[in-house]
This record gives C-alpha cells, structure tokens and sequence, in this order.
C-alpha cells in the first residue's frame, strides 16, 4: 500500500514538473518566434509627471554615492524628479555620504534618514512614504546604477491607467569576478530576458522586482500600502496588485546594473531570503487568486499560481528524487516496457533541459556567445538553490511552528566604496 | 591485465567522458572570453538627435575649411581623419552643376556646405550631407543622412535611410520614404503619400499646405472637470455616448467606443479596439491593447499608444505646443490635416494619405 501511494506522489510530481517545463519551453518559445510587446518604450516625449525615486539604503556606504551621483544626471526634467535615499538606520557612513549629496544638489535630494522602526525595506519605504507627495514613484536599491533614460522609461507605462506597477530588467555589472557571478549573470538573462518578457508578451503575471521599478501611489493606496510583514515585498506588491485589478508591466529595455552576490554563502542566503518570501506569498495569495473573485484574467490565475509556486518547487523535486530512488530500491513497476523507455528518454532529452534552453535562448537574444558554454555549471547553480530553498522551506515550517518571526537580511556589497 | 590498471584506466576514462562536456565551459570560466556586463549605454537616452548631434560633431573638425569656403565662395576637397572623402562647397547652389556623381549614379563624398545647398534630382548620396544654411533636394533623391542647420526640404520620391534633422522647418514632398530618425527643432511637414517611421519636432503637420491651420471644432478641454476624477475598471464591451463628459480615468476590458463630442477628463485604455467618432477629446492618455481609430476633429492630450494599428483622421491633434506628446503604434495612418505636437512613432511603416 505504501509503494503504491509513494507512486502516485511521484506520478503527481512528475506531472507538475512537467508543468514547469512546458511553462519555461512556452516562455522561450514565445520570445523566440512570438509577438514582442513594448508598447511604452516608445514614449519618449511626454508632459512628464512628477517622480519620486526612492533608493532604499541600509549600511550602503561603498555604493550610495554611485546611484546617487547617476540619478543627478537622468535625462529627467529636474523640477519633476525628487530623490529621496531612505537610509534605514545605517550604521556606517551612508548618512554622511547622502547629506553631503543633498547639499550639493539642493532641492533635488530629500533625505530620510531612520534611526529606529522595524527592519527591512519594507518597512523602510512604509515610514518613507511619508516624503512622498508624487503619483508616480520609483524604487532602486542601493547597489544599482540606472543610466539616464531609466527614470523616463519606467514612468512612461504610468501614463496607462490599468499600470499598478513597472518592473525594468535587472543587469549583473560584476559578472566577470568568479563561477558564482557568470552563473548569476546567466540566470539573471533567462529571468529576465526570457521569462518576464514572456509573461509580458503573453498577458500573465510579469513580477515585479522591488528595485528598478515602479508604483503608482493611488495603487498603493488602495491595496494597502507596503505590507512590512513579509520578506519578499516585491511579490507581495505583485499580488495585492493584481488581485485589486492592476497591471505589473515588464519593460526588458529599461535595464540597469545590479551588483550580483559575489560568495556562495551570501548567495545562498539571498535565495534562501526569497524563498521564503515568496511562499510566504503563496500561502496568502494562491487560494485567493485561484478561487478569488476579482478581475484577474483565467490566464493570470494560472500562471500567477505557478510563478507563486517556483521556489517550492525545490522541496517538492527533492522528494520527487527520494520517491524516485525508494519507488526503484522495492521494485516497484512504473510503466511497463518500451511506455517507460519512451517517458524516461522523452523527459531526459526535453523535460531536463528546460531551464537550460531558456538560459540559452537569453543569452542568444542579449547578442553574447561564448558565455553560453557555461551552460552545463548551471548544474552546479541549480543544485545549490534546490538545497537551499528547501532548506528555507523546512526552517520556515519550522518557524511558524515555534511561533519564530521572520527576519530581513540585507544581501552584503563587494563594491568597493566610491572615492 | 593488471587488475589496478584496469580500475585505474576506468576511472580515467569515466573521469574524461564527464569532463569532456565540461571542457569548453572550463575553458570559457579561465579565459574569461565573454564575461563583460551586458552593454548598456549608460547616458543613452532614446534621443532621436543623437545621431545629429554625432555627425555634427563629426564634421567640427571641417569648420575651418567651411568658413573659408564660405568666405572665398570656392570648394575644397580632402580625407576626413577616419579615411571619408569630403567636398566642401563655398557656394550650396555650385552642387546642382558639379559632377558630383559616379557613373551608377552614385554620389561617395561626404558633403558639407558652407551656405544653403541645393542638390540635383534622381541622385543617390552614399555618404551623409551636412548644409551650415538651408538644404533644398531635388525630386527622387536617395540619402544616407542629412543634417541642415535651418530648413531643409526633400523634393518628392525623395528616400532617407538612417536619419535627418533639420535646425528649422522640415517638409517633405509627395512620395518621400522616411525610414529613418526624422526630426526638426521648430516643424516638420509632410505632404500625403510619405512614408514615415519615427518623427520628433515641436509640431509635426501631415498633409498641410502652407498657412493653413488644423481646424477644429470642438471646445476646449482644459476647463476643469465636474467632480474629483477617479478609476473605472469595466470588463466587457464599454460606450461613452455622444457628447457625454466623462471625469475619471477609464479601464475597459473589452472594446471601447466614445461617441461625436465626448469628453473625458481623464485617460483610457482598452485591453481591446478603440473606435473615437468626430470631436472627442480626452485630457490624459489614450491607450489601446488593440487598434485605435481616431476620429476626425479629436483632441488628445496625452500620449497615443496603440499595441496594433493607428488610424488617425482629419483634423486631429495630439499634445499641445505647451504639452508635447507620443504617438506610437506598429502601424500609422494619418489622414492630411492632422497635428502632434512632439513624436510620431510607427514602429513598422507610417504613412500620411490623402483625404477622399
């Protein structure tokens, strides 16, 4: 009875593996041969509405006065565009570096410094909201350096009154430093360039990012501001959106470089940060998505539940290999004969190399080439994030039983401090 | 065969059949061939002069020689520093008699006038054109790119390939291609049967003849609107009858039509097609997920945006001298009589016809 049950897990795994999969071939399919949608890239002349740009800061000294230094010079009409750093209560000298900043540019930069309050961004740019008076606002974290076009492509989408949110597309500067980053760098290209722009492409459920990006602030209003209960702040402004009847768009052309994490521990602590986030996400929001009644389209319930459902996907594929082994080792029959031959070549020679052909297509779209013969590392990658977000799954089930609250850690910076 | 050597060659050539994919990944990861950052442009702005602004940095270093040409009234020749072959001419009406062309009707200089230039009809300039004055071409030229430093006009049939701007007015003739960047620091006019892709100028007019006026019939929007302006998310088909105000921004989920004479104080968008009859206007934005057709007389204030097809009617203005907008969409049609006040941006082929 127990190797039958074992069995039907495993069939069920299989089949929402198999899901994923066609997921990723539809996305890298459709942004191979389908029809591409940028419909704001091309407002480039516009009566431009008031900005606010937000750079959430916490200990942010070797980076601050990079972005900070780029934003002075976005191609953006300068009496429209309010920068506002929210240093959240840094204890190195960020507070030094932006006050210097607001002196030199007088009228341009707001500072809001916190010494106090509840950790995380989140919670941050809630208390910063209070500085901000704009209809349109953007956020950037630290580490990012927007070119100067940024600012007015990601406002355009806002002059669509259906647009919540804007989500631009995320660039590692630092890919050159080790393994780690050239694997971040590819990962980042299939995210990005392939699955956001997909689901931009296709209507779905493009995410938005938290940083090189956008919110309208009556959005915000009306979905209830931002919820500094929850990790990934990002997805859960994503959900409330949509769940409210507004738009997340993707904009692939409005890049801008991030600093990818340099160190596996580092690495592995991100991830494991958003992993929880987002199945913190997913507990609140796939029943109400699914079953909800509100004006998410049959199309965004589907795949807003299974983008709400990537990083459990890691626990649930490490039971599927442990249901694979104990199903093979009590000789159990799958399939009989030449069925089972065909599923196990058909699913090895297509199913496993998804996530690669989706890398791959990235990186040929971005016009690189010989990065790609790093594609077999990914493995490498792949298994380190399947480890850690199932580790992040079981501490988090661990922690909602032990009554734990759940903590923000900042991703550390390499960079060296700007001179 | 030595049992150790067996397990030992096992090894090695299981070792080798699992490197061997490897390897060119091993190679890439130590000699770092194509690690750099995706290439951004970090000051790149989307500025339709850009390539302007270059070319008349480029032909800076000509300065000197253009002035003396200009001052002598005679030509120069030479070889800009990057190999271009240049001719300057003292006098831009000395072009029309110059041989300037090889035998396949091609002209391969780079040219640079020091005053107004006017060059021969059915010619084709391979290299890009730079008048310090006005700029007049003849009928089925072909260019490369141009740059005026105050007005410029292409004779009819005329083609432009990469970009033209014009310091002052800009206008086409009948049956110009443009291709290209086409923009013009005070106005630029095309007559119907051009073809166009992305123009910017404080005012564009399709189709007008000199010292006419784009008429139109309906009242102004900028009085204020009845009550507090707010959102309405409809799902299905949406109509705002004639003459009716509507204050607010406007979702429809489905199609939308605004009837002869309606306002909106506010902006809309359809997932859908959107149909606007004569003399509508609307304050914000107009976007449509689908095709847009704009009736004649209509007013629009913000930006223009259709996922598919534009048709725009006579008489149609969008932005205003003050508040300059977009027009996008994959494809334009643009009845003679229309102006946008800022860029008109058709992604795959616009064209201005002729009213029936």
């Amino acid at each position: 009875m127990w190797a039958h049950a074992m069995i039907y897990v495993l069939y069920l795994i299989v089949a929402i593996i198999c899901v994923y999969t066609v997921r990723h071939y539809g996305f890298t399919l459709n942004r191979l041969f389908g029809f591409q949608r940028h419909p704001y890239i091309d407002i480039d002349t516009a009566d431009w509405p008031p900005v606010t740009v937000l750079v959430a800061a916490h200990n942010e000294e070797k980076v601050i006065g990079n972005i900070l230094a780029a934003l002075m010079e976005a191609n953006y009409p300068k009496d429209r565009m309010l920068v506002v750093p929210v240093n959240d209560r840094s204890t190195d000298g960020t507070r030094q570096i932006i006050d210097a900043f607001a002196e030199r540019h007088p009228g341009r930069i707001r500072p809001f410094h916190r010494t106090e309050g509840k950790g995380g961004k989140a919670a941050a740019l809630k208390d910063a909201m209070e500085l901000v008076e704009t209809e349109v606002i953007l956020i950037f974290d630290a580490d990012y350096i927007p070119g100067a076009g940024l600012v007015k492509q990601l406002t355009a989408p806002f002059f669509d009154p259906e647009v919540g949110g804007v989500m631009g597309r995320v660039v590692p500067v630092n890919v050159s430093t080790n393994l780690l980053t050239r694997l971040l760098d590819l990962e980042r290209a299939g995210g990005y360039q392939v699955d956001q722009q997909a689901r931009m492409n296709l209507r779905l459920v493009p995410q938005h990012g938290g940083t090189v990006a956008g919110v309208r602030r009556s959005a915000l209003r009306e979905i209830g501001g931002w919820n500094d209960n929850t990790l990934t702040e990002d997805t859960d402004l994503t959900y409330r959106l949509l769940l409210c009847g507004w738009k997340t768009i993707y904009q692939n052309r409005s890049e801008c470089y991030e600093e990818v994490p340099e160190t596996w521990q580092v690495r592995v602590k991100q991830i494991m940060r958003w992993a929880k986030g987002h199945n913190q996400a997913m507990m609140t929001y796939a029943w109400p998505l699914l079953a909800g009644k509100h004006r998410a389209t049959l199309r965004e319930r589907l795949d807003g539940a299974l983008l709400l459902g990537v990083y459990i996907m890691g626990p649930i594929t490490l039971l599927g290999w442990i249901l694979a082994l104990a199903v093979f080792y009590r000789g159990v029959a799958q399939f009989n004969g030449v069925l089972a031959l065909l599923a196990i070549t058909a699913y090895a020679a297509i199913g496993n190399l998804a996530a690669f052909f989706e890398i791959a297509a990235a990186v040929r779209l971005d016009g690189n080439r010989r990065r790609i013969n790093l594609l077999p590392f990914l493995i490498l990658g792949f298994t380190v994030s399947i480890f850690s977000v199932s580790r992040a799954a079981f501490s988090q089930v661990v922690d909602l039983v032990r009554g734990a609250e759940l903590r923000w850690d900042k991703t550390e910076r390499f960079r060296k401090a700007a001179s | 065969m030595n049992p150790y050597f067996a397990v030992a060659t096992l090894l090695l050539v299981t070792s080798m059949l699992f490197l061997l994919p490897l390897l060119p990944a091993l190679l890439e990861l130590r000699r770092k061939s194509d690690a750099l950052p995706l290439g951004l442009i970090q000051h790149h702005a989307g500025e339709i002069r850009y390539f302007a602004d270059s070319f008349r940095a480029y032909v800076k270093t000509l300065e000197p020689t253009l002035r003396e040409c200009g001052a002598s009234g005679r030509n120069a020749s030479g070889v800009m520093p990057d190999g271009t072959n240049y001719l300057v001419l003292g006098n831009g009406s000395t072009a029309l008699t110059l041989p300037l062309q090889l035998q396949d009707g091609t002209c391969p200089v780079l040219i640079a006038s020091a005053s107004d230039l006017s060059l021969p009809k059915d010619s084709s300039f391979s290299k890009d054109i730079y008048s310090l004055g006005r700029f007049v071409g003849g009928d089925n030229n072909h260019y490369r790119a141009l740059l005026a430093e105050q007005e410029a006009y292409l004779g009819g049939g005329s083609s432009v390939m990469r970009w033209v701007h014009a310091g002052g007015e800009l206008s086409a003739d009948s049956g110009c291609k443009l291709a290209a960047r086409v923009s013009s620091d005070s106005r630029i006019r095309l007559a119907p049967g051009c073809s166009f892709q992305r123009l910017n100028a404080p005012r564009i007019e399709l189709g007008l003849q000199d010292g006419e006026n784009a008429s139109h019939s309906i009242s102004s929007i900028s009085e204020l609107p009845p009550s507090k302006p707010q959102r309405i998310v409809h799902d299905g088909d949406f109509e705002i009858r004639c003459g009716a105000a509507f204050c607010g921004d406007l979702v429809v989920r489905g199609k939308l039509r605004i009837g002869s004479g309606a306002r909106v104080y506010g902006s809309v968008k359809s997932q859908k097609d959107i149909v606007l009859e004569s003399g509508v206007s609307v304050q914000g934005s107009l976007i449509s997920a689908g095709k847009l057709v704009i009736g004649p007389a209509c007013v629009i204030h913000g930006p223009v945006i259709a996922e598919h097809e534009m048709y725009i009617q006579t008489g149609t203005q969008c932005g205003g001298a003050r508040t300059p907008t977009t027009v996008s969409a994959l494809g334009i049609q643009v009845a003679e009589g229309v102006v946008v006040f800022g860029s008109l941006w058709a992604r795959e082929h616009g064209e201005v016809v002729a009213n029936a």
